[in-house]
């Protein structure tokens, strides 16, 4: 019976974005409200399912042979629905201040509301096959959020996502018809799904394989040389770039790499291969180009896109340690950088809608008119750069501690990757902060004049992901400890 | 629990009345303000002389993650850096009223002042690595306002390189924080080191790598080359209350990352003779030298005093490196008394600078005759710097070169004093003619329009009670060699 939550967990939204556009609405704030119900209901719903523990796989479709979409929870399932449940109503909420502005709100909020239940479906997907049509799903339902203001450049930077998302998914799928034939089947299980009789002597080109799919799935976590569409994409009004691109769409990108890794191909197979040193490399290398892409960025949301790529890298650098610690310490920072990232976006984007502007040399002084958000922006910005008692430290020394018991000299040197571009993290982040609080002598206050902090509709969200960014850095370790059991496998 | 929340006061009470002042729009007078922050430095004053009076006392709090307590335990170590936290940081806020009282912003200054006040005290509890890495970044964080406080280009840039470098350096200790979790029994600092022996053999290497980089990345705040580039333009470009608490205080906290990790965690056992000690004794001497070097041909009088502190910090450094414990009971002194005679320099120049508005060493002729009582205590501080007997730079050096002496490293053993040496002759060098100048200007001084310019006692008392601190330390080291002495046992 429970079985069926599941079901409802992923329509109601998805119904309930569509209805958006047909039920006749007097005022604006009605459908705030009706849309606000139902991402609220949705997420009790998940957090319902999530308490109740781990299910059995529940076959929705079946098409043929063993290929069905279907449905299970499991340890990576409640982290990342657990997440996204958190997420969602705030940054809708906020969605509603910041889209007041704005024409067609109704489609917006409509693809909106969609991608949470696409996103849902991707987290509840119990193999391959299923996650993999959600995942296609998903690029779909956030292609018009992209290209929401339907000027040139979103409409650009839209069809770029999508030729890169498809292209990723081309490659995806490469990897799923292997494992088909490769692996007993294609359920999610921690450990891995290859068949051993089957892989002997095809060893070398599973490798390649497993390294295409990576690439694959690596669009949407925006691993170099694949990670250009993210910054482009940072034309989308802010609650989809808060929301979609540093949480729920890259994070899928991760997530599909994580079951990839840990739940498909298996760690024992790839550890120790030539394609685990290829893939940590990337990882690495991504850590610090993204930082250092950000410290030269003034457009704050493109700065902030590209600190994502570097950030999303992090955990995949966790992911390709390939110990179950590993996956603790990626799991770790998966939870933390959304956190923090969503918050500074918000921020961004409350600058940016408040003031009209959009770059860093725009916030002389700002940081005394509008207090909330640039106090909370400094305070992810300390959490991204890893100061202790902030969530980023946790995961950072998370991952730091998995990479040392990895005993991969390769991994050690990851360890220096990630300080390198936590000092960039300083300078990008440092940077905004110094100007909106002390900037120099003589900057023009008149330009600044009218500034004020936002509504309280922009501000409890942007003020709750704070205090998560708090509270996930003072006492981490009951969610340490379940991610624990989540990479033993005991979820 | 029971008396070591008092811990916990010390520490927030100043955190504390710093964010009050700062959050606060505006205090009606400025005697309000002053009364407020007189108020918050009193407190703390007090509870840290209960805390030093009470001694060893712990404090577990929480831990944020596995191994990562927030853990406080003031041991012997702890009170020493205490007491030199407690005794400089109110004299030269009580200094700072009347400076500060001639810029703007004076409210962001002592609202950050007792931040640091708090930060500072808090290292000196701190108990394990993790909960000294907090405080350590938080230290560069909010030490970072009182650098820029002008807020002219120059002092926004070297407040910057002044937080880029040390973050540098707090990552390079963070990278050795990471490895020691694995290989180490605990993250506590316990006397003599943690080191899990079993994990270590066959890693030595990799933890001799570790070692380096954690002395390096402390190094930085210490000033010890090669990253001391940051010094030379902080600490001159803040005002000079903050420059006298950066050059006496917060360099100091480097020294004290160093000292905990070399003689608390990894343990002096596991580094003596590697090449690490040795690379270490080399970047020392380097610095000792060269930073008297800069210092001699530096004109600009706040400059030569930062460049003086880079070579005088490296001291402390080298008596550690040497791994002797008569070497490390120099240390101990020299830290202590480097804090005392460093800020009355300091405070001396401000004085000069505030009351003649001169900054430049050779506009300095004749400031003996218009300031007489703080060319006094200049002068008394100079010469214990140089290690004049009896004043207190001399026990401390002695002890360092006796103690590199004593130690049978070849050519370290005699070069180091040698080096000691020419570093004193040169601190004399830069630091006397200063002094000369200032009180025989020469017949060409113009003696008709001079007119006394000593500052009021807000400013004076201060500076004359280090000054005499820094003589009458000397002439009555021996409870301080004897407290530090049994310290030093406990780390050998």
């Amino acid at each position: 019976m429970n079985q069926y939550w599941i079901l409802v967990a992923i329509l109601l939204p998805i119904v309930g974005g569509i209805s958006v556009r047909f039920l006749p609405y007097k005022k604006t704030w009605e459908m705030y409200v009706f849309l606000e119900a139902i991402m609220i209901t949705t997420s009790l719903i998940v957090w319902g399912l999530i308490l109740g523990g781990p299910t059995e796989v529940f076959h929705v479709v079946h098409f043929f042979n063993d290929l069905s979409i279907s449905f299970k929870i499991d340890g990576m399932t409640m982290v990342f629905a657990g997440l996204v449940s958190i997420l969602w109503p705030l940054a809708t909420l906020y969605g509603f201040e910041y889209m007041e502005q704005h024409d067609r709100q109704e489609t917006f909020f409509m693809f909106y509301s969609i991608a949470y239940g696409v996103t849902l479906g991707i987290a509840f997907a119990s193999d391959m096959l299923s996650m993999y049509f959600f995942y296609e799903l998903l690029t779909l339902s956030t292609v018009p959020l992209v290209m929401h203001t339907l000027k040139r450049e979103a409409i650009l930077a839209s069809r770029k996502y999508l030729y890169y998302s498809l292209g990723g998914a081309a490659f995806a799928l490469m990897g799923m018809v292997f494992l088909m034939v490769y692996g007993d089947t294609l359920e999610f299980t921690l450990g891995g799904v290859l068949s051993a009789d089957k892989v002997v002597g095809h060893e070398n080109m599973l490798l390649w394989i497993y390294l295409f799919a990576f690439l694959g799935f690596g669009v949407k976590a925006a691993i170099f040389p694949v990670s250009e569409w993210l910054p482009t994409a940072g034309v989308a009004p802010t609650p989809v770039t808060a929301l979609l691109h540093a949480v729920a769409v890259v994070k899928a990108g991760v997530f599909a790499i994580i079951r990839l890794t840990y739940y498909s191909f298996g760690t024992e197979f790839l550890r120790g291969s030539w394609v685990q040193n290829v893939v940590m490399a990337l990882a690495m290398f991504t850590a610090v180009y993204g930082c250092s892409r950000a410290v030269k960025e003034s457009h704050i949301k493109r700065r902030l896109a590209y600190s994502t790529v570097s950030n999303l890298s992090y955990i995949i650098f966790g992911v390709t340690i390939m110990t179950p610690m590993g996956l603790v310490g990626a799991l770790c920072h998966l939870v933390c950088h959304a956190v923090m990232k969503i918050c500074s976006f918000m921020c961004a984007g409350a600058f940016m809608h408040q003031t009209g502007k959009k770059y860093v040399f725009d916030m002389d002084g700002l940081g005394w008119k509008m207090p909330i958000v640039f106090c909370t922006l400094t305070l992810s910005g300390m959490g991204l750069m890893g100061v202790p008692g902030l969530a980023g430290f946790v995961s950072k020394w998370n991952l730091a501690a998995a990479a040392v018991d990895s005993k991969n000299p390769m991994a050690y040197f990851g360890v220096v990757c990630l300080l390198i571009s936590a000092l960039l993290t300083a300078i990008y982040m440092i940077s905004i902060a110094m100007r909106a609080f002390f900037p120099p002598w003589g900057f023009d206050r008149e330009a600044i004049a009218g500034s004020t902090d936002p509504g309280w509709k922009m501000c409890l969200p942007i003020m709750l992901c704070a205090l998560f960014t708090i509270l996930l850095g003072l006492f981490s370790s009951p969610l340490v400890d379940f991610f624990r059991d989540v990479a033993a496998g005991i979820y | 629990m029971g008396q070591s929340v008092l811990i916990l006061f010390a520490i927030f009470v100043p955190i504390l009345f710093g964010v009050c002042i700062l959050a606060k729009p505006g205090f009606k007078t400025r005697k309000s303000l002053i009364a407020t922050a007189t108020v918050g430095l009193v407190v703390t004053t007090i509870l840290s002389f209960a805390i030093l009076y009470i001694g060893d006392m712990q404090l577990e709090l929480f831990a944020i993650g596995e191994n990562m307590n927030i853990y406080f335990h003031a041991d012997k170590m702890g009170c020493i850096f205490m007491t030199i936290v407690t005794i400089v940081l109110p004299l030269v806020g009580i200094y700072a009223f009347e400076y500060m009282g001639h810029y703007e912003q004076e409210q962001r200054f002592f609202g950050f002042y007792l931040m640091v006040y708090g930060v500072l005290l808090a290292l000196s509890y701190a108990g394990n690595i993790v909960t000294f890495y907090l405080f350590y970044e938080m230290m560069s964080i909010f030490s970072m306002p009182l650098v820029f406080h002008f807020r002219t280009k120059e002092a926004v840039m070297a407040g910057l390189k002044y937080l880029f470098y040390s973050l540098t350096g707090a990552y390079c200790v963070l990278f050795g924080i990471y490895f020691l979790n694995q290989y180490t029994t605990t993250l506590d600092f316990t006397a003599g080191g943690t080191l899990d022996m079993s994990k270590v053999a066959g890693n030595e290497g990799l933890l001799l790598i570790v070692a380096m980089c954690m002395i390096v990345g402390f190094g930085v705040k210490a000033g010890m080359i090669p990253l001391h580039a940051w010094l030379p333009n902080a600490h001159p470009i803040a005002p000079a209350p903050a420059s006298a608490a950066l050059s006496s205080i917060i360099v100091k906290m480097g020294v004290f990352g160093v000292m905990r990790v070399v003689y608390y965690l990894f343990g002096a056992e596991f580094l003596r003779g590697t090449w690490v000690q040795y690379t270490w004794i080399t970047l020392t001497l380097i610095t000792v030298f060269l930073g008297s070097m800069l210092a001699y041909r530096e004109k600009v009088f706040k400059k030569r005093l930062a460049y003086s502190t880079v070579s005088q910090v490296s001291y402390i450094l080298f008596g550690m490196a040497l791994l002797h414990p008569q070497a490390l009971t120099g240390s101990l002194l020299h830290i202590l008394f480097h804090a005392v005679i460093k800020s009355a320099l300091f405070m001396s120049a401000g004085a000069i600078i505030y009351k003649c508005g001169v900054e430049r060493v050779d506009e300095m002729r004749g400031i003996g005759k218009k300031m007489p009582k703080i060319m006094w205590c200049y002068t008394l501080c100079s010469l214990a710097l140089i290690g004049i007997p009896p004043a207190s730079g001399f026990i401390s050096k002695w002890y360092l070169a006796t103690g590199s002496l004593a130690t049978e490293l070849p050519v370290i053993s005699w070069l180091g004093p040698v080096i000691l040496l020419i570093s004193a002759l040169l601190t004399a060098g830069y630091l006397l003619p200063i002094a000369i100048d200032g009180f025989f200007p020469g017949p060409e001084f113009d003696y008709a329009n001079l007119e006394k310019k000593d500052p009021t006692k807000q400013m004076l008392v201060p500076i004359m009670i280090l000054a005499a601190l820094a003589v009458l330390l000397g002439v009555f080291p021996n409870s301080f060699v004897d407290y530090m002495g049994e310290l030093v046992q406990l780390l050998f």
